[in-house]
């Protein structure tokens, strides 16, 4: 059965592209356009991985996370900041926060992305820790 | 009787002579005692201005009390006969002096007599308890001489008062007995008087000096204290205390470190600052909600001796948060072009490969993707450039004569069918009167367009009125409202305008604007900022653009609204000369007809 991705994006076009990408990647992607809905499809569609972006209407990235982490059923999907190099503070906040790694999306290529999602899958089945934020 | 007797007629003759000799003798006798007294009186009153003049050179300007009176007692004795002079006086730093200058040798216990007077008479004139312990004593003029028994047979006091106020007592004394009446007590009592009198005057003067610079102090917005070498607050205003949190009303240097311990060792940095004798700037110190930067200068006297330090906080949290605002645009502005753009090139990317090609529906979708990504991304650097323009007084308006009531309907009517899909009417209330003015069509069609759109998207139900009217210089513009059956949610009566103008109005039925978010509308910081945590979709930039358009115009862009009621944004357009009649088109048309 393929690994199953929640993917939580405002930004239509980003959200399909990706949705695409990784679907062709042998992923099987649940999409989701705000915190809300993220948080929603987090719980029912139980994801083995979340790639959630910060800035969002209604709920952001973060508020999200902190909802995500609150539920018991929700709160052991390792979560995959998607960001802008412009939002280190927020990262920070969401590593402190539990969430396993980040991706900035400006420059992602697809093999990378789906390393990362290889990798912090793996990494929670071993269960280590956060690397630390980068150093601005 | 006869006349002949010579002793007859002698007799009395001697006799009156006798008389007028002695009333001239005696009238002389009291001429001249009144003239040795007048005599005596000059030599006093020559002395007292002489002293008063030699008062007046060896005090100069001088404040201290006890330097005057120290000039006083040590020119007495040229004037009055006495054993000792002394004084008891109240310091400036709260100690009390007793001085007392020996004349004649005289015991200690002459002088610790005078000095337990003096105590006692300063005490129930200042109606304050002296403790004798507490006195600083000291002795000058001639040494003391314990042989000589001499005990006080006669002395005098006279009060020492500053401006109303007793500071000390100024005693006279001797062994002899009888010495001093009311002559001698006058003589001092009149250099005293004129000598604090002078000191009062000067201390008034002082004191207004001193109030003006305190009162530029206290209403300084910048927090300022100052500090002597010791380290002891000497002043700090309210804007200092209201920065740092302080209520005390007498803070003392404790309370000022305290209050920035945690971020700044103020202490040696302003022990530094004196040492080096340098102007020392702590550039950030978050204080509270501020951002402050802290100035610590030294201050030195005429000859150069450091006094202590000034410290002055300036308020730059403004600065900061412009600065931040900057920051955040930058990055915001980043984000609404990177997000988009990173899709396109994932979008466009899948589209090369072979197999979506076979799934029409997919392939599709793609391609749309990319054209509305890439049209909105156009539309946000579009506004951007137009911002940069305003900003750098580069935009420009092409005006030309131009039917107003036209551009406004042209504009609802390409609206309309964007409207209906939101269920939503928009309805026109546009006067006649509304003239042929010069405006650059276009931009101001932009301007209609951003307020219909935002009408648009804000509200969820109901209706959207655009509107047209003339108002007059200083007509109140809720009565044109409601003269012309419009309602504008929020509008307050008596809001004039300061010319005559054309205004146009877009009025909805939506959610409304909070009066604190009303001042962040035309700003471009916060309104990108909003944009790209909604999920209404736009540049944000577009209020910011108008706002722009319509200065272009000379007129002004303004909103009022009302929460859960709906907003009303309308701009004026100024009548270029309110006293020729405007072109009405409708007007000349139907004369035309006619």
């Amino acid at each position: 059965m393929a690994t199953k991705i929640l993917v939580v994006e405002d930004e239509e076009i980003l959200l399909t592209a990706l949705t695409e990408e990784l679907k062709q990647s042998g992923f099987e992607v649940v999409g989701a356009k705000d915190g809300v809905e993220g948080v929603e499809k987090a719980a029912s569609e139980k994801p083995e991985l979340i790639l959630l972006d910060l800035v969002m209407p209604r709920l952001d990235g973060i508020g999200a996370l902190k909802e995500i982490k609150a539920k018991p059923e929700t709160k052991d999907i390792p979560v995959v900041i998607l960001t802008n190099l412009s939002d280190y503070d927020k990262i920070s906040d969401a590593l402190s926060l539990g969430a396993m790694d980040y991706l900035v999306k400006a420059n992602y290529r697809l093999e990378d992305l789906v390393n990362k999602i290889k990798t912090v899958i793996e990494r929670k089945q071993s269960g280590s820790q956060a690397p630390q934020p980068p150093v601005v | 009787m006869s006349l002949d007797n010579p002793v007859q007629i002698f007799l009395p003759l001697a006799i009156y002579t006798m008389i007028v000799f002695v009333f001239i003798w005696v009238e002389n006798r009291r001429i001249k005692d009144r003239l040795r007294v007048k005599e005596g009186e000059m030599t006093r009153r020559m002395y007292e201005v002489s002293i008063l003049k030699e008062l007046g050179e060896r005090i100069g300007y001088s404040l201290n009390v006890q330097k005057i009176v120290d000039v006083i007692t040590g020119s007495l004795r040229q004037l009055i006969s006495y054993s000792t002079v002394s004084y008891l006086l109240l310091s400036d730093e709260g100690r009390v002096i007793f001085h007392c200058v020996m004349e004649e040798s005289v015991n200690h216990r002459f002088i610790e007599e005078i000095k337990n007077r003096l105590v006692t008479a300063l005490s129930a004139l200042i109606n304050r308890e002296i403790k004798t312990e507490s006195v600083d004593e000291s002795i000058s003029g001639t040494i003391t001489d314990e042989s000589n028994r001499g005990r006080i047979k006669s002395f005098f006091n006279i009060p020492i008062v500053i401006n109303n106020q007793p500071v000390g007592i100024l005693n006279v004394a001797s062994t002899k007995e009888g010495l001093y009446k009311e002559e001698e007590m006058t003589i001092l009592y009149t250099i005293m008087a004129q000598a604090s009198s002078a000191v009062s005057k000067l201390e008034n003067i002082l004191t207004q000096e001193k109030g003006k610079l305190n009162s530029m102090v206290a209403s300084m917005a910048d927090g300022v204290f100052m500090v002597d070498t010791r380290n002891r607050l000497l002043v700090i205003n309210p804007a200092a205390k209201d920065m740092l949190g302080i209520s005390k009303p007498q803070p003392s240097i404790f309370d000022v470190l305290d209050a920035v311990a945690s971020k700044l060792d103020l202490r040696t940095k302003i022990e530094e600052s004196i040492k080096n004798d340098r102007l020392t700037v702590e550039e950030q110190l978050p204080m509270n909600n501020l951002v402050l930067r802290v100035l610590i200068s030294p201050v030195k006297d005429n000859e150069n001796k450091a006094l202590g330090a000034v410290v002055l906080f300036h308020d730059i949290t403004k600065e900061k948060a412009i600065e931040k605002m900057r920051e955040d645009f930058t990055s915001m502005m980043v984000h609404e072009l990177r997000s988009p753009l990173t899709g396109i090139r994932s979008i466009a990317n899948l589209l090369r490969e072979e197999k979506i090609k076979n799934e029409q529906a997919k392939y599709q979708e793609f391609v749309d993707l990319i054209v509305t990504n890439s049209a909105s991304m156009l539309d946000l650097v579009n506004d951007l450039l137009d911002v940069a323009k305003l900003e750098a007084g580069k935009f420009q308006v092409m005006k030309k004569s131009t039917d107003l009531t036209n551009v406004i309907k042209l504009r609802v009517t390409s609206f309309q069918s964007l409207a209906a899909e939101s269920n939503l009417e928009i309805e026109s209330n546009i006067q006649p009167d509304l003239p042929v003015m010069n405006l650059d069509e276009n931009k101001i069609g932009q301007v209609i367009n951003n307020l219909l759109s935002n009408a648009i998207k804000f509200t969820p139900k109901g209706k959207i009125v655009v509107s047209g009217f003339i108002a007059k210089n200083g007509q109140d513009l809720a009565g044109k409202v409601a003269e012309f059956g419009l309602i504008w949610p929020g509008l307050k009566p008596d809001v004039r305008l300061d010319e005559d103008a054309a205004i146009v109005a877009v009025t909805d039925t939506g959610i409304g604007i909070p009066e604190s978010q009303i001042g962040k509308l035309f700003n471009k910081f916060t309104q990108l900022e909003q944009t790209a945590a909604s999920e209404k979709k736009g540049t944000g930039l577009g209020l910011v653009i108008s706002k722009g358009i319509v200065e272009a115009h000379g007129g002004k862009i303004t909103v009022v609204s009302e929460e859960g009621k709906g907003t009303t944004f309308y701009f004026s357009l100024p009548l270029e000369n309110p006293n020729i009649e405007y072109r009405n088109p409708k007007q000349i048309q139907k004369t035309e007809i006619q």
